[in-house]
């Protein structure tokens, strides 16, 4: 009876030494989640115009925010999309967790974004869609109403009938599309513009002004042009310049850079049409974060980032000089 | 004592986990609670002021900064007084080593550009608005400082800068002078504050714009906002609002203010997380261990306790075939059991001795009413033989006095209690011959024996007290003959003893009348005596059973148990 006594009491102890062991072990397991941050690559069209530069700098103030691990890539030309799927499937390579993605082309890059998706990377869009299904959010303008709007700008602006020409870019961007869409909707509505023609040009100012340059010398009727982005606006600008034609022609332009902003003080350019690239960079990489922390629930199908008319009148009105002008 | 009234509580080493668990509980609960809030205020409080102390270092910085740049108006100022070459040497110098301002320039009363000195950028031909020179606060003062504005005189070139511009004394064309400058020296060193993991600092004017920001291109961005105008509202000092604390402090010589944003939450809500942790982790194993506790009392105390209760229950139900194991256990334990021990012993002994005194009693009473046995009987007895003799009944008188003879001597037998059943017998028909002289022949009897029985003892006088009573009570009244049946026989264990008459009977008035009444003077040992005698010698199980009838007769049942020679001596 005796001996039976101690044993119980041994097994007693035993009893309570592991359940205190695994108290401190539960205890000890819960709170270690600070590793090595998560890795982003920001994959997009370009990173020449101030545009991407701007998102960018979005981009990299969510990455330092989120303790992110972001790299950004780019193709040499806004419209070599075999370029940007190897750029994809690099940053795969690479290790990265999310893709934020701005697509050359709409539908010749689904296929590279599917294949990484497919690996289970996430993807968010921003700026310019793609044509997949595992896109987790699109953040970026509604570019049929920006569209819409540039139309506007020149209807208000511009008096008498109207004989616009439109610089577009490349004819599988799916933004420059909407774009044009939503302009000639507005036009037609209008009952007093007329579309004299559309041209395709690259995203190079060089090219545009080229093409612009043709343009109006074999239409010399047309006083509106339409340019749907920045290089485009650029270069139609300068044509513009050259001819000389600031007075006679309405010139719409596309996001921001310093020399569309001269261009707006001069007169070649009447209004510009401006985007909010660095929001899209911030909200881009945020919600790869969001994805990554198992927040996928929380991002909306379509993030619709604000966009604003600038002229003459308003440029350097404080809404204005924060939307145009980056601040170091 | 009744206990059906008596509250029953629960097992002892349940209530003593429940009631360790509670105390824990409540008391980890209240420890916990106040030392939570003691934290938090504590928290809160230091919060405070390490954001007070923060925004006083970048107000003590910034302040040092507006003082250079005063500095550098004054000697800009100055440098108006010297003509051409020299002052334009002059200013180059200073912006080569004042890295942060943009441009010197001097306007008209009416803010138009007469002189800007800038490196490296020449101002437009055609300034389409100069947000430098504000011509409301140039009405009004002799200086001012601009909020924040894009630098909008040169061509391809717009830095965000702040305007200090003072007026020029006595001078016809150029009554204004002005420095643009960037925030390049001081925005690194205010990025740079950090209050807690997520705080920072801003600079705003007087006014609620933000001069300079961290985080200026999100506020600019529409991601971020600040709520500088509810800020403005408010004097220096430090302001806690659910979450974020606000620290707000002048600059010296300034219109700008330091603001020092900290989040209350995130520096308290993590100490909490992790406290709340160890006290769960400390909840958890004292339940564990008030478990263990529990589990070992119920070892050492418990069953030891009920061991003890068992064995007092057994002992209840059987006291005189208890035999007692001591409980081991705790000393508290030992002492009740060892007491428990000697009351078992204390009472077994008590039981034993009054048993012996009960049979003792008996036997001497058994005597007595032996001694006494029964002069009247005697008298008839003898009057019978006496009367035979005169009548010439000679042989008759001798089985008379035979049988007088034989019952005597069985009744006496050597003052024995136990006798074989052949004597009792025997004696039982010497008395039925006896009566049966007496009664003159007025019933008739028949034995009906199990030989095997005949050697067992038995109670002597067992059958004569009942075979009297079946005469006297049930033949004597009769008219006709009546006649009685004994018979012996075994019962599985048992002999059984049956005597049956079919005189007048009883009613069950008188069955237990004859059960429960002590003998009279009349009668001779008496009913109940065997009935006890029986149950005295060999328990509650043995005895007298009488079934009766009125009118039908009696029927007596004997039961006692088979009791061979040898085997109850000592009775």
């Amino acid at each position: 009876m005796k001996q039976n006594n101690t044993r119980t009491r041994m097994a007693a102890v035993l009893l309570g030494a592991v359940l205190a062991g695994s108290l401190l072990l539960t205890g000890c397991m819960a709170p270690t989640t600070a590793g090595s941050p998560h890795k982003v690559a920001l994959v997009v069209k370009s990173s020449e115009t101030q545009f991407f530069l701007s998102m960018f700098a979005g981009a990299e103030a969510a990455a330092t925010e989120y303790n992110i691990d972001l790299t950004i890539t780019a193709p040499d030309s806004e419209e070599d999309y075999e370029a940007q799927n190897l750029l994809v499937e690099q940053a795969v390579s690479d290790g990265a967790e999310v893709i934020v993605f701005s697509a050359t082309d709409y539908e010749n890059t689904a296929s590279a974004i599917d294949a990484a998706a497919q690996k289970g990377i996430g993807i968010i869009a921003i700026d310019s869609d793609v044509d997949s299904k595992e896109v987790a959010t699109y953040i970026g303008t509604d570019n049929y109403a920006a569209g819409c709007m540039a139309a506007q700008a020149a209807l208000e602006r511009a008096q008498g009938q109207l004989n616009v020409g439109i610089i577009n870019y490349g004819l599988n961007s799916a933004n420059g599309q909407e774009r044009e869409r939503g302009a000639r909707d507005t036009l037609e509505q209008s009952g007093r513009a007329q579309v004299v023609q559309v041209v395709h040009t690259k995203a190079e100012a060089q090219a545009a002004k080229a093409d612009t340059l043709a343009l109006l010398q074999e239409h010399p009727e047309i006083n509106v042009l339409l340019a749907f982005n920045e290089p485009t606006s650029v270069g139609a600008a300068e044509a513009v310049r050259e001819l000389d034609a600031a007075d006679t022609v309405f010139l719409v332009g596309f996001d921001t850079n310093v020399e569309t902003v001269d261009d707006l003080q001069t007169g070649e350019v009447d209004a510009l049409i401006v985007q909010n690239p660095y929001a899209m960079g911030y909200l881009g990489v945020e919600s790869a974060y969001k994805w990554l922390t198992g927040r996928a629930g929380e991002l909306e199908p379509t993030v619709d980032t604000a966009t604003r008319i600038v002229d003459r009148e308003n440029l350097f009105a404080m809404d204005s000089q924060k939307a145009l002008f980056a601040f170091n | 004592m009744s206990p059906a009234r008596r509250r029953r509580l629960p097992r002892l080493w349940v209530m003593l986990v429940g009631m360790v668990a509670g105390v824990t509980a409540v008391v980890l609960f209240a420890v916990s609670t106040f030392f939570i809030a003691q934290y938090r205020a504590g928290m809160i409080q230091s919060a405070r002021t390490a954001s007070a102390q923060a925004c006083n270092q970048v107000a003590v910085t910034v302040a040092r900064y507006v003082r250079d740049m005063n500095e550098v108006m004054d000697l800009v100022q100055t440098s108006m007084e010297y003509e051409g070459a020299d002052r334009d040497e002059f200013l180059r110098d200073l912006l080569r080593v004042r890295s942060d301002v943009v441009a010197v320039t001097t306007y008209t009363e009416n803010g138009d550009l007469v002189d800007c000195w800038s490196l490296d950028h020449e101002p437009r031909d055609q300034i389409l608005q100069n947000l430098s020179f504000d011509a409301e606060s140039a009405a009004s003062a002799d200086s001012y400082v601009t909020p924040p504005h894009v630098e909008t005189i040169f061509e391809s070139y717009y830095p965000w800068v702040v305007t200090m511009a003072n007026r020029l004394p006595g001078k016809e064309t150029a009554a204004w002078v002005s420095l643009d400058l960037s925030f390049s020296t001081i925005s690194e060193y205010i990025s740079n504050v950090g209050i807690g993991a997520h705080g920072y600092c801003f600079l705003m004017d007087r006014d609620g714009n933000v001069v300079y920001h961290p985080q200026q291109q999100l506020i600019y961005s529409g991601l971020k906002s600040e709520d500088t105008a509810h800020l403005a509202e408010l004097p220096d000092g430090v302001w806690t609002e659910k979450t974020v604390i606000y620290s707000i402090t002048g600059i010296e010589d300034s219109t700008w203010r330091v603001v020092g944003v900290s989040y209350v939450d995130e520096l308290v809500d993590l100490s909490v997380k992790a406290m709340l942790r160890i006290c769960l982790g400390v909840a958890a194993t004292v339940l564990a261990a008030a478990l263990g506790t529990g589990w070992v009392l119920s070892r050492i105390l418990s069953r030891p306790l009920a061991a003890l209760a068992s064995a007092m229950e057994r002992f209840e139900q059987d006291a005189d075939h208890f035999a007692y194991e001591p409980v081991s256990g705790t000393r508290e334990v030992e002492e009740l059991s060892d007491s428990f021990g000697h009351m078992v012993h204390r009472i077994q002994h008590l039981m034993a001795t009054v048993r012996e005194e009960e049979v003792n009693l008996r036997k001497t009473e058994l005597k007595a009413l032996q001694a006494q046995i029964n002069p009247h009987f005697l008298y008839n007895t003898l009057d019978s033989i006496a009367w035979m003799c005169e009548q010439g009944r000679n042989a008759d008188a001798v089985n008379m006095v035979h049988a007088l003879a034989r019952l005597f001597r069985i009744s006496i037998s050597k003052g024995h209690e136990l006798i074989p059943i052949r004597k009792e017998l025997e004696h039982a028909e010497s008395y039925l011959q006896i009566q049966k002289y007496r009664y003159k022949n007025q019933f008739t009897y028949d034995f009906k024996v199990d030989e095997s029985c005949l050697d067992c003892l038995c109670n002597k006088i067992t059958l004569q007290p009942i075979l009297e009573n079946a005469i006297a009570h049930g033949l004597d009244l009769m008219v006709e003959p009546g006649h009685i049946d004994v018979e012996v026989c075994r019962d599985g264990k048992d002999i059984l003893f049956r005597v049956q008459d079919d005189g007048v009977g009883m009613d069950e008035e008188q069955v237990r009348h004859i059960l429960h009444s002590e003998p009279g003077d009349r009668t001779g040992i008496g009913i109940k005596n065997v009935n006890d005698r029986l149950r005295i010698y060999f328990g509650e199980g043995y005895g007298l059973r009488i079934e009766s009838e009125p009118d039908e007769g009696t029927c007596v049942e004997i039961r006692m148990p088979q009791v061979r020679e040898g085997e109850y001596e000592t009775k």
